[in-house]
């Protein structure tokens, strides 16, 4: 299993771990409200060095990365991100991937539901090491920054132009010296950053970062409350609803991929099914009761018959409420509708609209932070 | 399925339909109208438009359903379903005054 770069570090702090397909994970640091609260209202810090993590020369890098992500990467411009997945070669899901055109060379990192071998594996089958792709997931650390007050924080570590830093764009700074790439992404659907660095910064400047969320009333967080955020501003989760529809197309991920492109792993089946028209799609969920429990597995009843299945699902601490994703026939994937679920005469849920929740990153002034 | 149920059903997809078509025809996005998932974010993340593509999706709901959208509600920007949602709405409202 790889191990945090940052273990002792993340352990002084109360983290708990978990294995996450073959990588140790800072799970929870404190518990999953607080973390809930840092991050809507405040600021949050994130290790994800669990990601793995590529890079590639420009010159030799986009017929490479083309071949396998159906994104379009000879598109992306200098300093801008790309938001596309890596399939496997029936079509079915196996990362979320940003692909960065950072100056000289293109940077990939991966959320994947393989393990580190199996990544690279798939890899080297498509040229990886002709091509030159180099590994720098042990090498290399990375940190999110989110909440409403994420600008304050990277502000202050990078300089006041990282406010004019538009969402999915690449930059590179320095921490003493140091120079590390700062992503504008995130998918809590507040203000978001990911900071990759060496691992030799890691520990100074993981310490910098808590520091200055603290300051902004925030802290450390674990991943598992990304889990809650992610769903409620409907960002993909490949590590929920990603892992157990597996298919692009019914989880509506259509905008990640360029159909005009003639190859890219898992292209002839996912194009052959997006002919053929979908059959089921997955649409928010919401229990109408806050006492009753939404879990992923759940059936979901109509008029006695079994209908849908949920995918994923969490405590919105935004809506005091269980939302989740559910998988639903085409004919019926439509919010503010009513189903029973677990059993036909089962309690009541009600299909919605997502996202659910206004987060305070979408009213918020630059001046008010 | 009950008729209401249906019903409900028949009156979103009309608009929805009709939104994703505008939406197509007006920022040539590379896309069929069943590629566009109605919860994906029109902005930012997922579509990714920009603030200049913000007034095209405004005159496309004018345009389609005659109804004006109010300045600087982000909310009934957010997704395909929010602005079905601003348009079945505003048609109830219509409907009642009637």
């Amino acid at each position: 299993m790889r191990i945090s770069a940052l273990r002792d570090l993340l352990s002084q702090q109360g983290a708990s771990f978990k294995e996450r397909f073959g990588v140790e994970v800072p799970s929870v640091i404190s518990d999953l409200k607080t973390e809930y609260h840092a991050i809507r209202d405040h600021v949050g810090i994130t290790d994800f060095s669990s990601m793995q993590k590529f890079r590639i020369t420009a010159e030799r890098g986009v017929d490479f990365l083309e071949n396998l992500f159906p994104g379009n990467v000879a598109k992306i411009r200098f300093c801008r991100v790309l938001h596309t997945f890596l399939s496997d070669e029936n079509g079915n899901l196996i990362a979320d991937c940003y692909i960065a055109n950072n100056d000289e060379d293109f940077i990939v990192l991966c959320d994947s539901v393989v393990d580190d071998a199996t990544l690279k594996a798939l890899m080297n089958k498509y040229g990886a090491q002709e091509f030159g792709l180099e590994d720098i997931t042990a090498t290399h650390v990375v940190f999110s920054v989110d909440g409403y007050k994420a600008w304050a924080v990277v502000k202050e570590l990078c300089g006041a132009d990282v406010l004019g830093l538009p969402y999915l764009s690449v930059e590179t700074y320095r921490f003493e010296e140091a120079p590390f790439s700062l992503f504008r992404a995130g998918k809590t659907s507040e203000f978001g950053y990911l900071i990759l660095a060496t691992k030799d910064m890691g520990p100074k400047l993981l310490a910098k970062l808590i520091a200055l969320a603290q300051k902004n009333e925030g802290g450390l967080c674990g991943t598992t409350i990304h889990d809650t955020l992610r769903l409620e501003g409907r960002f993909f989760n490949i590590f929920a609803e990603g892992l157990s529809v597996k298919d692009p197309l019914a989880l509506g991920l259509q905008w990640m991929i360029d159909f005009d492109k003639e190859v890219f792993i898992g292209r002839d089946p996912i194009v052959t099914r997006r002919e053929k028209g979908l059959t089921h799609k997955i649409i928010g969920v919401k229990a109408e009761s806050a006492l009753e429990d939404l879990k992923a597995g759940a059936f979901i009843f109509h008029e006695g018959k079994q209908v849908a299945q949920v995918q994923a699902a969490c405590f919105s601490y935004g809506l005091n409420a269980w939302i989740g994703l559910a998988l639903f026939p085409v004919a019926i994937a439509y919010p503010y509708l009513s189903f029973n679920l677990e059993k036909p005469d089962g309690l009541t849920i009600a299909t919605i609209a997502m996202p659910p929740i206004m987060p305070k990153s979408l009213t918020v002034k630059l001046d008010e932070l | 399925m009950d008729q209401s149920m249906q019903a409900t059903i028949d009156e979103r997809v009309a608009v929805i339909q009709a939104i994703k078509e505008e939406l197509i025809r007006r920022l040539n996005l590379p896309y069929k109208p069943e590629d566009l998932h109605e919860d994906v974010s029109l902005f930012g993340a997922g579509l990714g438009l920009d603030s200049l593509d913000a007034l095209e999706v405004v005159l496309c709901v004018e345009n389609c359903f005659g109804i004006r959208i109010p300045d600087n509600n982000i909310a009934i920007l957010r997704s395909i379903n929010t602005l079905a949602d601003y348009v079945l709405e505003h048609k109830a409202k219509q409907g009642g005054a009637a």
